[in-house]
């Protein structure tokens, strides 16, 4: 209990319905914008493996991070909960909220690696 | 176009503020430095009453009889200026920008309400291009800086659509939408589009001269 | 599209005009632009110029872009494009023969009504930007002769229809015995020290309007106001100078009709029906000797007139019967706000005003103010044939009735009557003084 009260941090939302049944990874196309009450643009689009394998990215916590008192937790991963189950709508406290983690966790990392995309369309795409 | 991104949205970002900000604040101070070199009765004359109540004859649509007289470009013109002020400064995206940028945020427009307004902008800006080729007295005094300023403040809002509505290549849009847009930025000090820092003293300084001594109406 | 649809008016062969240029060189013309440009003008011109979007809104504002079939070189921004802005952006290298239309359009192209400023979004101030340009042209010594003549005799005389000191005089003693055998006990007090009242005119008053001067000294006389006239130049409280632009004889010609009314230690200097003379002593000329306002209070002949009939020191005895109408003068209802009071003293006097419209503020303006009548003959025509509408707003007020046409300005009454022969418009017109004279009662 106590460490969930704890300062956590996520990202990356895979889309893990019912809290428990993890979904086959190779379905997930978008990241889901279920948790905003009025999404403006369409969900971003995410292929989770091949994402993945064309970042060369094999660490799940490297996107499923948690943080404990402001500090990544380099052994933990969070890959069995929802983004939306540590970021709330608003900012509280040092946690960002789910749209800005989702931003800074997404296309931070695509601006520090000059790869991926940065700028909205990229990712809002409309069908 | 990583690099020209990070490059339009980082160091030109802020070269545009810097320059719009700095620029429009050095523009105001040489106007109010050379009045008070030159022409320092004019702070005589002003009056914070009276030229605000000509200001306020004019802000308000329809409220001058000039206003009334030409109902089409009234309701055109207030439009247009409203939503190219607006919709920058409430646009769900710029938003997000700033409050990752600096942790500030304020309430915003829907989207679709946003390109909504752009279009208004868009079309303001034919319609005052229409006005320049059609109508004998605009077109008279109309020079090519005329069609500059009206191409620099639609450019913004065309590539921001255009981005928006991911017509051709997302990110080369999107860039160009950034770099119009500082392009107007910086525009505003150095073309007659700072008729939006002077035309309020102007307006402020007729309105004085009519109503403190002239005791007449200017609307 | 962008040319100008009526040819320029014919040839006007303007002596002063002519003269003036004839010994300009190109360099002498571009040291005066810089003197005035550097040292007169300042953030008015910059923010004026800066910040017109060119939106001509200020066109329907004009006379003569109206009347002229919606010329785009009459409207009020098309007349800056033709001077000022050609001037700066050839940073003041232009010819005589430019120098030349530039006058023909600042001088008699525009009366400085300042209508426009109450059409422009921006407030810009269009008949300074046409001062500006007069005032280049008269530094440069091209002036039309006709008014170069008023501002000579100006400069010679302290008034402006080289009225010789004992002439003056003379008109006056001459009225006052015209008016004694009306009133036999009435005087024109010359010189009277610690009179309440100075009552100054326009030089052309004892020129050829001496019956001006008569009606007054009735009106003064029955109202039982304490007021002198001085014996001694300083008399004419009229300024072409302004309009031709020469600052300097204006600054001389205030000066001495304010030191004039100090030296008679008078309260008040009550002026004739006259605009400019009103704009000159009310705003301009108390600006150039440093006076924010004018030193000595200026009272306007229709502020008197209300002040008069509200405190019952003249009653009417039989209102003016045939329905007037009003023309609001630029200079003292745009430029003074009198135009209620104008009402107010219409409503006393007369038994019947018909509006013209537009009215108020937004008369149209009667074209020969500015300094533009006192041009001359040779641009007469182009000013009747350019305010046509005014003839067509008198026009209308006649259909509802009007007779009559109250002018309370010099130059309104002179360029309306020649609106009214020109279009054969069939009124006539009156100063507020002549109503008032006929209708009082006298004792």
């Amino acid at each position: 209990m106590k460490r969930l009260a704890a300062t956590v941090l996520t990202a990356v939302a895979l889309a893990v319905f019912g809290g428990m049944g993890v979904r086959s990874q190779e379905e997930m196309k978008q990241v889901s914008s279920d948790p905003f009450p009025r999404p403006q643009r369409p969900p971003a689009v995410f292929l989770h493996d091949a994402h993945n394998a064309k970042a060369g990215i094999e660490a799940c916590n490297e996107c499923h991070h948690v943080y404990e008192d402001g500090k990544r937790r380099e052994e933990e991963s969070s890959e069995d909960r929802r983004c939306a189950d540590c970021h709330g709508l608003a900012d509280e406290g040092g946690r960002p909220g789910l749209r800005k983690a989702y931003h800074r966790n997404c296309r931070g990392c695509h601006l520090e690696r000059r790869q991926g995309p940065i700028v909205c369309g990229e990712c809002h795409r409309r069908s | 176009m990583n690099e020209l991104y990070r490059l339009a949205t980082g160091p030109l970002l802020w070269a545009a503020f810097a320059v719009f900000v700095g620029g429009s604040l050095y523009r105001l101070l040489e106007l109010f430095l050379l009045a008070r070199r030159r022409e320092r009765f004019l702070f005589t004359y002003f009056s914070l009453r009276y030229g605000l109540r000509s200001i306020a004859h004019w802000v308000v649509p329809f409220a001058a009889t000039n206003w009334r007289r030409h109902p089409a470009l009234t309701a055109v013109t207030f439009a247009f200026h409203l939503c190219l002020l607006l919709t920058p400064i409430f646009l769900l995206a710029h938003i997000v920008l700033w409050e990752e940028a600096w942790n500030v945020s304020w309430p915003a427009l829907p989207d679709d309400w946003a390109i909504g307004m752009s279009f208004v902008v868009i079309g303001g800006c034919l319609f005052f291009f229409a006005r320049r080729r059609v109508v004998p007295e605009v077109a008279y005094v109309t020079s090519a800086s005329d069609y500059g300023i009206l191409l620099l403040t639609a450019a913004p809002f065309v590539t921001g659509v255009i981005a928006y509505l991911q017509w051709f290549d997302v990110r080369l849009f999107t860039v160009l939408h950034v770099l119009s847009g500082e392009a107007m930025l910086v525009a505003v000090p150095f073309t007659r589009i700072r008729h939006m820092l002077f035309a309020p003293l102007t307006r402020a300084y007729m309105g004085s001269e009519f109503g403190a001594v002239r005791h007449a109406r200017d609307w | 599209m962008t040319g100008s649809k009526t040819p320029p008016p014919a040839k006007t062969v303007d002596e002063g005009l002519e003269r003036g240029i004839a010994g300009l060189t190109e360099e002498r013309i571009r040291r005066i632009i810089r003197r005035v440009l550097a040292g007169e003008t300042g953030a008015r011109l910059k923010a004026y110029v800066d910040t017109c979007i060119h939106c001509g809104l200020c066109s329907e504002a004009c006379h003569f872009f109206l009347s002229r079939d919606r010329d785009p070189a009459y409207s009020p921004v098309g007349k800056v494009k033709q001077t000022l802005w050609e001037i700066l952006r050839r940073d003041g290298r232009v010819s005589p023969d430019f120098i030349k239309e530039a006058r023909i359009i600042a001088s008699t192209h525009c009366n400085l009504c300042k209508r426009c400023a109450m059409y422009c979004p921006f407030g810009i101030d269009v008949a300074y930007l046409m001062l500006v340009v007069r005032r280049i042209c008269h530094l440069l010594g091209v002036t039309p002769l006709y008014i170069q003549d008023t501002a000579h005799s100006h400069a010679a005389t302290l008034n402006q229809m080289w009225v010789k000191d004992d002439e003056w005089i003379d008109t006056l003693m001459w009225q006052e015995e015209e008016a004694r055998g009306e009133i036999p006990d009435l005087r024109i007090p010359l010189e009277k020290e610690g009179a309440d009242i100075l009552y100054s005119v326009i030089g052309p008053e004892p020129k050829f309007q001496a019956q001006l001067i008569y009606q007054a000294a009735v009106i003064l006389h029955v109202a039982g106001v304490d007021w002198t006239m001085p014996a001694t130049p300083g008399w004419d409280n009229s300024d072409m100078a302004m309009f031709v632009g020469d600052n300097e004889l204006m600054g001389r010609l205030k000066r001495a009709h304010f030191e004039t009314a100090a030296r008679l230690r008078v309260n008040r200097i009550v002026m004739g029906e006259c605009g400019h003379a009103f704009r000159s002593v009310y705003d301009v000329g108390n600006r150039w000797l440093g006076w924010s306002m004018p030193p000595i209070p200026i009272v306007h002949a229709i502020d008197f007139y209300h002040e008069l009939l509200e405190e019952g020191r003249i009653r009417v005895a039989r209102r003016f019967e045939e329905p007037v109408t009003l023309h609001d003068p630029c200079n003292v209802v745009r430029g003074g706000g009198l135009h209620e009071k104008a009402r107010a003293v219409i409503r006393r006097t007369c038994a019947q005003l018909i509006e013209m419209e537009p009215n108020r503020e937004h008369n149209y303006c009667c074209c020969a103010g500015g300094g533009v009548i006192n041009c001359g003959p040779p641009y007469k025509k182009h000013r009747v044939e350019s305010n046509r509408v005014k003839a067509e707003q008198i026009a209308a007020a006649k259909l509802k009735g009007a007779k009559v046409v109250i002018t309370p300005c010099h130059n309104c009454h002179s360029g309306i009557e020649d609106i009214i022969h020109h279009y054969e418009l069939g009124v006539e017109t009156r100063f507020l003084g002549d109503i008032l004279y006929q209708v009082m009662e006298k004792p």
